[in-house]
Formats: structure tokens, sequence, C-alpha cells
């Protein structure tokens, strides 16, 4: 019985430590913060390509491990190592999903939207002019913004190159 | 017919020039004077042969008819687009909720109004759907699943994603795509019999609310995330919106039907992260203090 015990929380530890152990690799250089916001204590940083073991999430921060030092950073700081169940059987189901023609063939799991049901959908002009109607002009968009205490800013465009 | 029309697809999809194939065929003065006659000077009097429609539908079929694929005008665009959003609409109705449905409009138009494409009449809307995507059309038109919405915990976050497929309006993604589909298609009909521009047009327009759920190239997918997250920022949104987003499309299983065209469709959200992390750079630390309103993203009864 206590065997038994002991082998149930052995098999517990032993899912709850691969459940834990998501991990990536640091994009950039960054600081490590002591919290989830911009203006929080360094605490530490990263190099870009560093290993890093993800702990937890909240909002757009990332609480990472890497080198012994724990902190937050920014999610885009972070990749996530392309490597769990769900994303392995992903990446194959997108890479096999369609054949050569970029024609989906198959799809698994509950059935959703598909681009055969897009095909062979008919025009449908009442709901057509049902979307029409809830069109909203600039200035009331504009009034509706400033109620949430939203101000325009400008920013331009980002300009780093992709890969 | 139908597999001359496949191959068009599959060579639009190839991201062929119309004319790289013409000249493989070596007719390529050919093909440039029939495609010229058929789209670039056609008679805008040709009539149409819809004629068992209603009225209203006819003038849809007029509009439709008419359009330069060479060049198309602004209300041209808007034609198609609006033709390809029905179809859309035509699978999956508008979720029956006037309150959401005009949140969403002033949401969507406030994050339009700081694009370069503020004069355009934009439309949003929410599908009564449960797979998790979006779809835009040109001329203005932005749908959204409610398979999506519901993932949503703030406003930012409907912003950036709408400012996803605002981007793909503003880039004219989804129409270059339908223009080298029907010049292809002018071009490759010309060899077989002479076809009228309105049939020409039909077909066009006809798999367009396929091609909306096409996978566009990896760059389009790419461009419209980080013009969209600049747009959101643009409105006084948190810049990370879009990102979260995309954060959570990564804990969907990916064999979840839910999101089947969306993974089919567009580049893993991984990738998608990556891409605007690199983009970004240390551009996206300099936006600083936009808000989320998580109160304000309106529930859905």
């Amino acid at each position: 019985m206590i065997k038994k015990h002991i082998l149930w929380l052995l098999t517990a530890f032993a899912c709850s430590q691969a459940a834990a152990a998501e991990t990536g690799v640091a994009l950039k250089a960054d600081q490590l913060r002591a919290e989830s916001f911009s203006d929080a204590k360094v605490v530490g940083s990263v190099n870009k390509n560093d290993a890093v073991e993800i702990l937890n999430k909240k909002g757009a921060w990332l609480q990472i491990k890497s080198a012994g030092k724990t902190g937050w950073v920014r999610l885009l700081t972070v990749k996530r190592n392309n490597t769990g169940g769900n994303n392995v059987a992903g990446v194959v189901g997108v890479a096999t999903g369609r054949s050569g023609t970029g024609k989906v063939v198959s799809t698994t799991g509950i059935r959703g939207l598909s681009a055969e049901d897009l095909k062979t959908a008919q025009f449908n002009e009442a709901e057509t002019k049902k979307l029409e109607s809830y069109t909203v002009n600039a200035d009331d968009a504009k009034q509706f913004a400033s109620n949430g205490g939203l101000s325009n800013r400008t920013y331009p465009y980002f300009t780093g190159s992709a890969q | 017919m139908n597999k001359t029309l496949k191959q068009a697809i599959a060579l639009a999809l190839c991201s062929s020039l119309a004319w790289g194939t013409a000249s493989a065929l070596d007719l390529k003065g050919v093909l440039k004077d029939a495609v010229n006659d058929q789209l670039g000077t056609g008679s805008k009097t040709e009539p149409t042969t819809a004629n068992n429609d209603t009225q209203s539908n006819a003038s849809t079929q007029d509009k439709l008819a008419n359009i330069n694929w060479k060049n198309p005008s602004r209300e041209d665009e808007i034609a198609v687009g609006r033709n390809v959003t029905g179809t859309i609409l035509g699978a999956a109705p508008l979720v029956n909720d006037a309150q959401l449905q005009q949140y969403v409009n002033k949401v969507g138009r406030w994050v339009a109004s700081q694009s370069e494409r503020a004069d355009l009449p934009w439309h949003f809307g929410v599908i009564d759907s449960n797979d998790v995507n979006a779809f835009a059309a040109p001329g203005g038109y932005v749908l959204i699943t409610k398979g999506l919405y519901l993932r949503l915990t703030s406003e930012a976050q409907l912003a950036g994603v709408l400012g996803h497929e605002i981007a793909h309006v503003v880039q004219k993604h989804h129409l270059k795509v339908m223009q080298k589909q029907a010049l292809l298609d002018a071009g490759t009909s010309f060899l077989k019999e002479k076809i009228s521009k309105n049939k020409l047009t039909q077909r066009a327009v006809s798999t367009g609310a396929e091609i909306s759920a096409r996978n566009l190239d990896k760059s389009a997918e790419f461009e419209a995330d980080s013009m969209g997250t600049v747009l959101a920022a643009r409105a006084g949104y948190e810049a990370y919106g879009l990102a979260e987003v995309l954060q959570d499309m990564e804990t969907i299983n990916n064999n979840d039907g839910s999101v089947a065209l969306l993974f089919q469709t567009h580049p893993h959200p991984d990738d998608r992260l990556a891409q605007l992390s690199l983009v970004s750079g240390d551009q996206m630390d300099k936006i600083s203090g936009g808000k989320t309103l998580e109160n304000r993203l309106y529930k859905l009864k």
C-alpha cells in the first residue's frame, strides 16, 4: 500500500516536472526584471541565444530562468522551443495537411470552417447589408476612443529586417 | 477548362507573374494584347449574363462585370471585397448581437483611422463560428470569428487582431492575389476560347472567398503582424495586444479543428512571434503608456 502511494507520488512528480519544463531561447539581449513591468528593478540579464526556462506568464511578460537567474522579460524576447507534444503534432499536421496545389485535403479533430466551406458558400446579400448597417464613421470612433482615454500617437512602422 | 483554372490558381499560389507564364509559352505579345482587350480597355457597356437575379443583385453583377483587373479603382476594390465578404457571410452569418457588432466597428474604425487608408468605408463584423480565425477582404471589410473573439481578454488584443487584418487591406495583399489570378485566367482562356469580360470576372470573384482564406505569402502575414501592432499602438493601445493573442494561439492544440484553417493559412504562431521580435527590434520598447482596457472589452451575451 505504501509502495503504491510512493509510486503514485513519483509518477505525479515526474508528470508535473514534464509539464513545467517549458524551454526557449533568447532572441535578443535583454534585462531580467524583478516584476512584470518595465520600470521594475533589474535583477540580471540574458544574452542573445541563451537557453532559458519559462516559468510563468502574465500578460505580455514571461518569467524566465537563465544561467541560474530568474526574472521577467517581454514575451517577444524569448522564442519557445517548438518541441512540445502539441507543437510537434501541429507542425507535422500543417506540413502534411495539404497537397502540392495548396488545397487542403485532410483535417483532424472537430471540423470547423474550412476552405471548402468558403469555396462553396453562396453570397448572402441580407447579411452583407446587416454588416454594413453597423458601420461607424471616423468621428464616432474618435469619440469612442476618447471615452476610453485613448489618444492617437505617431509611431513609424517597424523597420527591422525579417529573416 | 476546369483544369486550366486549377492550373491558373496553382500558378498564382506559386507567386508567378502572369507575364512569366505567358513568356514561357512564347506568346507574350499576343496574350498581352488579348488581356488588354479584356481587362484594361474593354467595353464598359458589355451586358451581364445575370438576368434572373433581383434588381440589387443585378446591379452588383454590373459592378463586378466591369472591374478593371489590371488597374482596379477604389470602387472596383470595394465591389470585390463586398462580394468576398458576402460569400464568407454565406458560410457563417453575423453573431446576432447588435451591441457586439457596433463595439467591434468602433474599435476597428479607430484603428483603421491610424492607417494610410483611413478614407475607406471600413466595415467590421463578428461571425457565428467557433473557429479561431479572422478575415480581411479588399476595400475595408474585416471579419473575426466568435471563437477568436471569446479568447480575447482586452480591447488592446482586439485592436491588435483587427490591426493585422486592416494591414492586409492597406497593403492590398488579397487584391493582388486576385488580380494575378484574373490576369492569368484571361491569358490562359484566350488560348482556348473567346471569353467575355463578365464571365472572367465572375470566375475571379467566385473563388474570392476561398482566396481570402488561402495562404498568402508568409511575408505578407509577417508584415500584417508588424503593421497591425504599430496601428494598434498608434491608436493608443498597449502594443503587445497582438503578440499576446499569438502567444495564446500557441496553447491551442494544433489538432483542434477550430484552428485547422488558421494554421493551414498562416505561419505557426511561434514563427510569427519570432519575426515580430526581429522586425520590431528595440522599437517596441519605445512605445509606452498604451492602454489595455480589459474592462471595456464587450462581453458576449
